[in-house]
């Protein structure tokens, strides 16, 4: 099931409605709102697209992600969550059932006041919002990309503009705009706003200690790691930049008896009998930059697939793709602040130097430090966010990679799939068990920072 | 104990080695040339701009034909003295056409004359050389379908005993998905003639397609029959990767698989190269892409038998990756696309030129993105030359060609630039090295022997291999006598594995000439040795 080309094809049919005669309209239109876009007809005074809106920009903000070489999955984390909270915002703003997060999350200035009497458009003002916040947080993708967004725009301007009267459209549109130029600004010095050279530092000193990270890709701009100073980026919802602390990994040794060895052997043990299944898991959750899109993104994959099947209104949809969205964010923050406070090696280095030096992992090993595993941490922070967002047990289906070739995969909660993800990386060869463990565990940390936050009125 | 501290100067530049090679020099002369090109076009043209070189009215100096893209594609006709400045003259052809993406030469219906695969947004067209620089098209007279794709690659080999080449074309983007494109790669497509020879089946879809950008039959393995080596861009696939295609005669293609030992590898593929660079008898691959370029060599070739496509990738130890601008301080990473190898110092060593430009603003990568030169050193590393070497253009560099147009011995240089003049350069090098280029031709079908490979024995007795192919690169290629430096060496030790797998005998040809060979006659020296 490729539930984003549902939104597609539903865009496509709800554009075929606006040149159809106003009977059919009112037949066809039955077919393409969901109950819950029923419920909002009568507050904007037409009918309710900001589902389909919102599905199909992030349909395309999935696709820009992996196609935007800026795009690793810190980066992505931090664009998923400001273009999220830019569409909460927009939401909440007419909305009687959300509230704004302004003084909850430092990142949400006051959002601006709408005039006393006068009508907006809900769809108008989602969709413009999200317009300008694709235009700045997905600024980077090439001419593809920007011949895409603007076939989008143009696709989504048209069906949220129809039957809205001259003034209310560009009131509705001038707000969407103020109220997603408010929160881009603030996010401005938060520390990730500026992306150089795809995020690979141009010098860079290693540690030199036999327990540091060293390259381990014949890629030149990975000599030196990823972002290393993303730790130091302002967060969301933690109190401060020591929040969610891990204790140290193992200690290096290269003794057979040591911990740190039984760890690697482990990955090396695992790695010479992987079952189809693990490898099959192990590209499930592999989420590679560039082929994918991203861990961050898998999971936003995962909110729209269970959004269409339970038909989810667009307030619940925001709520979820927010909480998901700060709690990537904070999550890949505090994780890249540990992996730099350690700066541990990969085990590709440490099983080719102690173990076998002909030993080859099964996924390609990233290019930044190993502890903590940073799919570990932002997929434990999501499933203690989805968790309390829409309980446990909670059967769903991910289908994110069908288009890839991979098949969906069936999990009953939200911790079985990020278990899963963690595990994942062992299976890959390119993270240690303590990785893994402490890294869920500092995500359920994050997880729980966002869950204090109070989104219904 | 602490080590002591490694630090990575990224950006530095290397220092100068003892064995470092002699540096060419290069004399832009596009205007005083005549050379007055442009490949111009938005998005359906932001990828292609080939050149193809050949000689297209028998008087030995190769032609250039230049893609124009929404501008007509367009034929120079070389006017240089020997030795002397490149002159051009555009010259009306037959090949005017819009919308063409790249070009190959060939020679399909081996009348002697080169032809020209047209590749298009849109139909392709085979154009047949009707001799004078004048062409017609006979895609329907040789019953070849053209289709309505976004054409970026081509390839072509005479499988054994066929009278026509089969044919390998290689597509992009489905152009109708303006919003979402992704995930639309259309299939490439094999061309092969009809068993009675008289014209093309209908294409053969080479499912699925992961929007090639380079494709290039080769015997990468040496067991006599070339495979598809398929290049793509991971910006458009889902679920995709690089390929390599059995094409075993009078059988469907079919994919090696991981269980034969192909090994994933996903780039932005945009452009091929092979060159025998470490004399072993099997080619190194160079595979150009946005900051990853890859120089493959097999990671294992065993005592006997074929090997399995397994490759390592020693861009890095090369110094080839040519990841960000060397000169000019942009220092964004790169964008690759034409490669190819070719001695422009003639120390007996291949050197390797790749044109660099940015895909259309990405913000992401360089604007001022050299074209790079670089220089083998005889341990195998290659040196950057292109800034000393005068040729370290900044243009929006798309197709290429490494060739010899002045009959000096020398390579000169092509750069076809998207929606900026195109370049030429003529290598200006006050070189006492020697160089001999060889003309191969055979009787009947395949007048140039596509498929053939020659051997040349090194003055340390190892022998640099070399196949003559029609292919790769970005959307063009050449098709002239093969070159090859010699350094002081007056004379050259080579034979012929011809394509029916027949070698000729070990010859001893003199310097600085260029020779044509044929099966069981003497080589005649089509120009004199100097």
């Amino acid at each position: 099931m490729n539930i984003f080309k549902d939104f597609s094809a539903t865009l496509a049919v709800a554009l075929c409605i606006l040149a159809a005669p106003a009977q059919a309209q009112s037949q066809d239109q039955s077919q393409v709102q969901s109950q819950d876009q029923a419920q909002d007809q009568a507050q904007a005074g037409a009918r309710d697209d900001r589902a389909q809106v919102l599905g199909s920009w992030y349909r395309m903000i999935l696709e820009l992600v992996r196609h935007t070489p800026t795009y690793s999955p810190p980066v992505a984390s931090r664009a998923f969550a400001y273009t999220a909270l830019i569409a909460y915002e927009a939401t909440a703003s007419g909305s009687d059932r959300l509230q704004s997060l302004t003084g909850q999350v430092a990142a949400v200035p006051m959002p601006p006041l709408r005039e006393d009497g006068l009508a907006y458009d809900e769809d108008v003002i989602l969709n413009t919002a999200l317009a300008h916040a694709v235009d700045v947080y997905f600024s980077n993708t090439g001419p593809t990309g920007q011949r895409a967004k603007a076939a989008l725009t143009k696709q989504l301007d048209a069906l949220t503009a129809e039957g809205t009267d001259p003034d209310t459209l560009a009131r509705s549109q001038a707000y969407g705009a103020a109220l997603a130029e408010a929160i881009i600004a603030a996010s401005a010095d938060d520390g990730g706003a500026v992306v150089e050279n795809l995020g690979f530092p141009m010098t860079y000193t290693l540690g030199g200690e036999p327990q540091d990270w060293v390259p381990t890709s014949l890629v030149q701009l990975q000599q030196a790691p990823l972002l290393p100073a993303w730790g130091q980026n302002r967060p969301f919802t933690l109190p401060d930049g020591e929040a969610c602390p891990l204790p140290p990994p193992p200690a290096y040794s290269e003794d057979p008896g040591s911990e740190f060895y039984k760890q690697a052997m482990e990955v090396y043990d695992t790695s010479r009998s992987l079952t189809d299944e693990q490898k099959i898991i192990a590209r499930f959750w592999s989420d590679d930059p560039m082929l994918s899109p991203t861990p961050p993104g898998h999971w936003v994959s995962i909110i729209f697939e269970i959004a269409e099947r339970d038909a989810l209104p667009v307030e619940d949809r925001v709520n979820a793709l927010v909480r998901l969205g700060m709690a990537v964010s904070d999550g890949f923050i505090v994780n890249w602040r540990d992996k730099y406070r350690y700066d541990l090696l990969r085990p590709v280095t440490y099983i080719r130097r102690v173990i076998d030096p002909k030993w080859e992992p099964l996924l390609i090993t990233p290019p930044f430090p190993e502890y903590p595993s940073g799919h570990s941490t932002q997929s434990g922070a999501v499933a203690q966010v989805l968790t309390a967002t829409f309980g446990t047990p909670f059967p769903f289906t991910d289908s994110t990679h069908e288009a890839d070739g991979l098949a969906p995969r069936d999990f009953p909660d939200f911790w079985t799939a990020a278990r899963e993800a963690g595990i994942s990386r062992l299976y890959g060869g390119i993270h240690f068990r303590a990785a893994i463990d402490l890294g869920l565990d500092q995500g359920a940390c994050v997880g729980d920072h966002v869950n204090a936050l109070k989104t219904w009125k | 104990m602490r080590r002591a501290l490694l630090l990575l100067a990224l950006a530095a530049a290397a220092p100068a080695r003892a064995q470092d090679p002699a540096i060419p020099s290069f004399a832009e002369e596009t205007a005083p040339a005549g050379f007055t090109h442009a490949f111009t076009g938005e998005w359906e043209f932001m990828v292609g701009g080939g050149i193809a070189v050949f000689d297209c009215n028998g008087d030995t100096r190769p032609d250039i034909f230049a893609a124009g893209g929404t501008a007509p594609a367009a034929l120079f006709v070389n006017d240089s003295a020997p030795a002397g400045p490149l002159a051009f003259t555009p010259t009306p052809s037959g090949l005017e056409e819009t919308s063409v993406s790249g070009a190959y030469p060939l020679d399909i219906d081996g009348d002697g004359i080169l032809d020209l695969a047209l590749l298009r947004v849109g139909q392709d067209r085979l154009m047949r050389g009707l001799g004078d620089c004048r062409f017609e098209d006979a895609s329907a007279a040789w019953g070849f379908d053209g289709l309505d794709l976004w054409s970026t690659a081509f390839a072509a080999t005479w499988e054994q005993g066929a009278s026509l080449p089969t044919l390998a074309i290689g597509t992009y983007i489905d152009r109708a998905q303006e919003a979402f494109p992704w995930g639309n790669c259309t299939p490439n497509h094999l061309y092969r003639p009809k068993t009675d020879g008289s014209g093309y089946d209908a294409p053969l879809p080479l499912t699925p397609g992961f929007c090639a950008l380079s494709i290039l039959f080769t015997d990468w393995d040496r067991q006599g029959t070339p495979d598809l080596r398929v290049s793509n861009d991971r910006e458009y696939y889902k679920g995709g990767q690089e390929q390599l295609w059995h094409v075993e005669p009078g059988q469907p293609p079919r994919l090696f698989t991981e269980a034969e030992g192909w090994q994933r590898l996903r780039i932005w593929g945009m452009g091929i190269a092979q060159e025998d660079l470490n004399f072993d008898g099997f080619p190194e691959f160079f595979l150009t892409s946005m900051a990853d370029n890859k120089l493959q060599t097999l990671a294992e070739i065993p005592p006997q038998g074929a090997p399995l496509p397994r490759y390592r990738d020693i861009a890095l130890k090369s110094g080839v990756t040519a990841h960000r601008p060397y000169t000019g301080g942009d220092l964004r990473p790169s964008t690759a696309w034409h490669a190819q190898f070719g001695d422009v110092n003639n120390d007996g060593l291949p050197d390797l030129y790749v044109v660099k430009g940015n895909v259309w603003a990405m913000p992401d990568f360089a604007e001022d993105d050299p074209n790079n030169l670089l220089l083998q050193r005889p341990d195998g590393t290659f040196l950057e030359s292109g800034d000393r070497s005068g040729v370290a253009s900044m243009a929006q560099g798309r197709g290429g060609a490494l060739v010899d147009l002045n009959a000096d011995g020398l390579l000169d240089m092509i750069a076809l630039n998207r929606n900026e003049p195109a370049q030429i350069w003529r290598n200006t090098t006050a070189s006492p090295a020697n160089w001999i280029a060889l003309d191969l031709s055979l009787p009947g079908p395949n007048r140039n022997a596509i498929g053939a490979w020659i051997e040349l024995r090194r003055p340390d007795g190892r022998i640099h291999s070399r196949e003559v192919q029609v292919g790769g690169g970005h959307v063009g290629g050449i098709l002239v006598p093969q070159h090859f430096g010699l350094g002081p060496a007056t004379s050259a030790e080579i034979r012929i594995l011809w394509p029916d797998g027949t070698a000729g005998d070990w010859q001893t040809l003199a310097a600085n000439a260029v020779w044509r060979l044929e099966p069981g006659r003497a080589p005649v020296a089509v120009t004199a040795p100097n």
